[in-house]
């Protein structure tokens, strides 16, 4: 060979070399990096349906049932305001007293809302919980989505992953169930983007629960050592099989990866064997549950980008008495999560951006039901029910409030291109076509 | 007249005799194995969790699965977003459950090519391919860390095993 050619052919190979762990799915050499206003995205999908009166407005039981007198603010980690002076059945029990007079201590110095950026009144595209899902997660109306498919429109873990290069164990979803599709979250159907892009996901409830106790705490721990010979014997009969892309059913971690998984979940039945899982004091259920173990995957992965779903608050259907109990409780999860973050996982300590919306609203109007007070339920599906707000909070993120009662401002579309400008692809997501048009970063906004 | 009743009583149990001491006919049936695949490119449709579960356990414990238990482990699988990752795991846990029908690895060791195309056999349900078996058997002899489990766990967890 001569000179020439040898110095080009070694040249360009060691070019390609070097440049070539860089390339992104996407076909860029370098993700944007230059705007990224902080490094871990967290959002909380708030939690099943919350109406305004009762959350942003401060009512309590004065718009609702008609008790006067009875306005005040039960959601103290989210919102300024002082707790209504007949303070019943949302807080904790006090032995002898009416039932739930005890609000639960604020768990945040200052209020969220108070920190960040707050959009008190902004309009959801869905009354319904699945399609107001798809819409904090993929930034479309979601207008055609059915149940028991996956989001028809990108995920915002499918554009970091794409086109910000995150690994699968850095996107994280955790539902607080199995029902309703849940599970289906962590992913779209669209073939550009779809499972190879998709997130990692738990159902905590579910997995850590007792269903999942019985079927996997038992497992062999083997070392990579020993995973080795299966994983390279794996990799031979799938390439020999060669999976077309539209027939793959998961998500796909690296071999490293899916063995730290693996190791996550045994672990976290032997710390819960010990009793060594922090979770929310004051509250139970699925979504402190589901909290609880977002906090562990956050310690365990330190993920970029972790959205997780909450939905007691929907009792609301039929026993208002447990919706303003449920709405308290989700407000000190929230409250007990920012500070979980703050306080025990440095690495994403003051480098996080919390984002907490609820999917949809409720109704104006009550249904006929009654509860144990002989208060009224109420559904979701008129106007009022497109009525919601958003807080963010965190590294970057102006103290600002912007838009109220009379003057909305923003959509619940606007959560993915935010999330997208906070990580530098702002322009990738925009100009997908697959988001609503009306979409921009709350960052826009303002 | 005892003369007649006996020649009566003797033709009763002759035809007593007669009739109840038919020879039983033997039959037996069984069951030829075949091989349901010719070739991997017949599995098209995937398989779904129950039968997926229902299989896997029926191949390694030979007896069904208990209904309570498949139920579980469905909703198990459904809520981990890496399924391959999730039926790793299922499958250790299965490796420590008594009642386990898998070879040893002494039998692996010293017939390596038979055990080859039985796993094949069990797994795929076809007979491996020339580059399959030679892949395998110069795998295993060649790693001695290479264990029946995972052997199996490669197998169970492989994008074909999840097809018919």
């Amino acid at each position: 060979m001569k000179r020439k050619e040898f110095i080009k052919k070694t040249s360009l190979l060691v070019g390609g070399g070097v440049l070539s762990p860089y390339i992104l799915p996407s076909g860029r050499l370098f993700a944007k990096t230059g705007t990224e206003k902080a490094s871990h995205v967290v959002l909380i999908m708030f939690a099943g349906g919350v109406r305004q009166q009762e959350s942003v407005l401060g009512r309590y039981l004065e718009d609702s049932q008609g008790v006067s007198g009875a306005a005040g603010n039960i959601m103290p980690n989210l919102f300024d305001g002082a707790p209504p002076n007949k303070k019943v059945v949302y807080g904790l029990d006090v032995p002898g007293e009416v039932k739930g007079t005890d609000p639960i201590p604020m768990m945040v110095s200052s209020p969220l809302s108070k920190e960040g950026l707050f959009f008190p009144e902004v309009r959801a595209q869905s009354a319904g919980h699945y399609v107001g899902l798809n819409t904090l997660l993929t930034g479309s109306t979601a207008t055609t989505q059915g149940l028991k498919v996956r989001p028809r429109n990108p995920t915002i873990f499918e554009y970091l992953r794409k086109h910000r290069g995150f690994s699968a164990s850095e996107c994280w979803f955790l539902g607080n169930g199995i029902g309703n599709s849940t599970p289906l979250l962590n992913s779209s159907d669209v073939l550009d983007y779809g499972l190879q892009y998709g997130a990692n996901l738990f159902i905590p409830p579910v997995t850590f629960g007792s269903q999942g106790k019985a079927i996997l705490s038992n497992g062999k721990a083997y070392t990579q050592q020993e995973l080795r010979p299966m994983y390279d014997m794996k990799s031979f009969l799938d390439q020999s099989f060669d999976l077309e892309k539209s027939l793959q059913n998961s998500i796909v971690n690296s071999d490293w990866e899916k063995t730290k998984i693996k190791e996550f979940i045994r672990n976290t039945f032997v710390k819960q064997q010990l009793g060594q899982i922090p979770s929310p004091p004051n509250a139970g259920g699925s979504d402190a549950i589901t909290a609880t173990y977002a906090a562990e995957v956050m310690k365990e992965f330190k993920p970029r980008m972790m959205a997780l779903n909450m939905s007691q608050v929907d009792g609301c259907h039929s026993n208002f008495t447990g919706y303003l109990r449920s709405l308290h409780r989700a407000d000190h999860i929230v409250g007990w999560l920012h500070e979980y973050v703050k306080n025990n996982i440095p690495e994403m300590a003051d480098n996080t951006i919390f984002i907490i919306a609820p999917e949809c609203g409720r109704n104006q109007n009550p249904n006929p039901i009654i509860d144990e007070n002989d208060w009224f339920a109420y559904d979701h599906s008129d106007w009022n029910a497109l009525r919601v707000w958003s807080v963010m909070v965190g590294k970057n993120v102006p103290k600002m409030k912007v838009g109220n009662e009379s003057n909305p401002t923003g959509r619940l579309t606007d959560i993915v291109p935010t999330i997208a400008d906070i990580f530098g692809i702002y322009d990738e997501v925009k100009s997908s076509s697959y988001i609503d048009p009306l979409a921009t970063s709350q960052f826009m906004r303002i | 007249m005892i003369m007649r009743n006996f020649k009566y009583i003797f033709i009763c149990y002759i035809i007593i005799c007669t009739c109840s001491c038919k020879r039983k006919v033997e039959v037996s049936y069984g069951v030829n194995s075949v091989d349901v695949y010719d070739s991997k490119a017949q599995k098209i449709k995937p398989k779904n969790e129950a039968e997926y579960i229902s299989i896997l356990y029926t191949n390694l414990f030979q007896s069904p699965i208990s209904p309570s238990i498949l139920y579980q482990t469905q909703n198990v699988l459904y809520s981990i977003g890496d399924q391959s990752a999730a039926k790793e795991m299922l499958l250790s846990n299965y490796f420590n459950l008594p009642g386990l029908n898998i070879p040893s690895n002494d039998y692996m060791r010293n017939n390596t090519e038979a055990f080859i195309i039985e796993t094949y056999k069990r797994f795929m349900l076809r007979q491996p391919n020339q580059s399959e078996i030679y892949f395998f058997k110069k795998y295993i002899e060649e790693n001695s860390e290479a264990t029946v489990e995972m052997v199996y766990t490669a197998f169970a967890a492989s994008d074909e095993y999840g097809f018919y």
